[in-house]
């Protein structure tokens, strides 16, 4: 009997959780990430970073990083909210029916000309005439705002279309063969695997520059992301009421339907309120390709440096999205 | 009528689920299926609805061999009560009756839930038949009771007027009281409907009570076939210890069925 026990405490071994394999796993990960840290400038961000800091609370006396940044705050502050026109450059102006809420007003500029009898510089008094609409810059945005969430619900439309086939065939469990199966499979990888920028290029050159190019990207990139998942939860739906509806001979469409689908239906309307918001936030990045909405203004505007109408655009869209996300997690809790 | 003819099934992993088993059950018959657990009961009723397919022998429904062909057909005569009810939680009873007749409803009409009206007035005069009220139609049956729940799985077994019902351990989780009330229910039903029924259970006590006729199944075989009467304690603790072996072939015999040594010198 102590013999036995003898034994058994001989096969008993219980090693320390690490080896010299890890400890050299860990070494070579540290090597690789101080080449790559290097190579991606960590040292001068990490220095920058800390001098504007020290710049911020009266430590250091100059940082181009802080310099930039301030300039930028001054630039984009106030924001834009009107919007003035020459009275010269309107076609049909008409003084007795000014615009609701809009004024004109004269404005004066002092310039510097060239006198050409005199050869001096001169300072003269221009005044023109300018319409005044004092929220027109802020309506502008706002329309091209709901133009970029038409393109999001469109483009999230059109992937939840285009899913639920792909879905259908992409479940291992629902798919009628292995040709279907792969393929969809395939299709749904590489509708992933281009971003909605790079599909929005081809599809400007396509469609023109305008919303069509904006939401057909989304919509396939989204697509490819919701066939995904859609299919994973239909592999995963427990199987006890299928084989119910199976078991009676109801086929496999109705089966899904009655089935499977108002068990998943709680993560599938996440997902594509998931979707939907990450559309709105893509939209205005595809704008800048020329895919419509606030993008494209957000662009053109930065490229003239228009700072202050740049802040303008970026507030509201952070307040979008913003409302986007308590509406979702609203809706969300509501669901689940 | 529904036949087994010599049937045995063999999963692909080399479990022997049913070994040679012959058992025809008549028309309109209450028939229980008793056996520990692993005995192949579920493997011997799935075989008839088509979720799972004999190795040997064959399978018949009323004189028609259940085939890889015929199985769609055959199995719209065959409903099942499951042990774990198999309702499609979140979906309300009143769809998760209805969704019992989805073969006889096309598929734009199932798409929408557009249910023809002779549909619905079936489903509301079942749901009355097992005892639910209408207030429960629109419940979702994730938030009904386990006995409620195989209340709407009995509703929804009946919607295609089966000619056979399977029932797999339908009240293996409830409570006895509440079993019982299941049972009675089934009984019912399948006597008002003409249904013919293949029900296992656990509890011999529940199967002389409601069975016309009681069949036994250890290790795939059949080990026993006999009345309510015939199912005395002591063949009951033979089969639950695995030491049962064709008792009822010899109910006359005056061999104490106890005496499994002796038995099997017989045989
Ligand atoms: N798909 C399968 N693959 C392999 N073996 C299986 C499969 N299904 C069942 N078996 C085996 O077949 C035998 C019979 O199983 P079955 O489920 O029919 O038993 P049962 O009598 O219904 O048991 P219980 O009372 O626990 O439900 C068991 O040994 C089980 O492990
Ligand atoms: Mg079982």
């Amino acid at each position: 009997m102590s013999n036995l026990s003898v034994n058994q405490a001989a096969n008993w071994h219980l090693p320390q959780p690490y080896n010299t394999r890890h400890v050299l796993f860990a070494l070579i990960a540290l090597l690789i990430l101080a080449v790559s840290g290097v190579r991606m400038e960590v040292p001068r961000m990490v220095h920058d970073t800390v001098q504007g800091v020290g710049y911020a609370v009266g430590l250091a006396d100059e940082s181009p990083v802080a310099t930039g940044v301030k300039r930028i705050a001054e630039s984009i502050w106030p924001l834009r909210i009107s919007e003035e026109t020459e009275i010269s450059r309107i076609e049909n102006f008409d003084r007795e029916n000014l615009p609701w809420l809009s004024r004109v007003e004269v404005i004066e500029t002092k310039m510097q000309r060239m006198n050409t009898d005199t050869l001096r510089l001169e300072e003269t008094i221009e005044s023109k005439e300018v319409l005044i609409k004092p929220l027109g810059y802020l309506s502008h945005v706002l329309l091209k705002m709901l133009e970029t969430l038409e393109m999001a619900l469109w483009g999230t439309l059109l992937s939840v279309l285009l899913s639920i086939p792909l879905a259908y065939f992409a479940a291992a469990n629902y798919a009628p063969n292995r040709f279907a199966y792969n393929l969809s499979r395939s299709t749904i990888s590489l509708f992933r695997a281009i971003p909605e920028l790079v599909s929005a290029l081809f599809l400007v050159l396509a469609f023109g520059f305008g919303p069509i190019a904006g939401f057909l990207a989304l919509g396939i990139h989204g697509a490819g992301f919701l066939g995904k998942f859609y299919a994973e939860d239909i592999e995963n739906a427990d199987r006890g009421p299928q084989e119910a509806l199976q078991s009676i001979g109801a086929g496999k469409v109705k089966t899904l339907w009655y089935g499977v689908l108002p068990q998943v239906m709680p993560q599938y309307i996440a997902y594509t309120l998931y979707i939907f918001d990450r559309n709105v936030r893509m939209a205005t990045v595809i704008g800048i390709v020329g895919a419509g909405g606030i993008g494209l203004e957000l662009k053109g505007r930065f490229d003239m440096f228009n700072f202050d109408h740049v802040g303008t655009i970026l507030v509201i869209i952070f307040l979008t999205v913003f409302l986007l996300d308590q509406f979702s997690a609203r809706l969300r809790s509501r669901i689940l | 009528m529904l036949k087994f003819n010599n049937v045995t099934k063999r999963f692909p992993d080399g479990t022997e689920a049913i070994r040679n088993i012959s058992l025809q059950v008549p028309r309109g018959q209450f028939c229980v299926v008793l056996g520990p657990s692993g005995a192949g009961k579920s493997t011997l009723l799935r075989m008839l609805n088509g979720l799972s397919s004999p190795t040997e022998g064959e399978v018949m429904l009323d004189d028609e061999q259940i085939t890889g062909k015929s199985v769609s057909r055959l199995r719209r005569k065959v409903a099942t009560v499951h042990q774990q009810f198999n309702l499609t939680p979140r979906m309300s009873v009143a769809l998760n009756v209805l969704s019992g007749a989805l073969p006889q409803v096309s598929h734009w009409r199932a798409g929408i839930g557009l249910f023809p009206a002779a549909l619905r007035e079936k489903a509301c005069r079942l749901l009355d038949e097992v005892g639910l009220t209408p207030e429960h139609l629109p419940r979702r049956v994730s938030e009904l009771s386990g006995g409620q729940q195989q209340r709407v799985g009995i509703a929804r077994a009946f919607m295609m007027d089966p000619a056979v019902l399977l029932a797999d351990e339908p009240v293996a989780s409830l409570d006895p009281r509440i079993s019982r009330g299941i049972l009675q229910l089934l009984h019912r039903q399948s006597r008002n409907h003409g249904t013919t029924v293949l029900c296992s259970l656990h509890q011999p006590e529940l199967a002389r009570e409601f069975g016309d006729r009681i069949v036994a199944v250890s290790q795939g075989r059949l080990v026993f076939d006999g009345t309510p009467a015939q199912l005395t304690d002591s063949v009951c603790e033979d089969l639950y210890h695995g030491t049962l072996n064709r008792h009822h072939e010899e109910p006359k015999a005056a061999v104490p069925v106890s005496v499994p040594s002796l038995e099997m010198a017989i045989a």
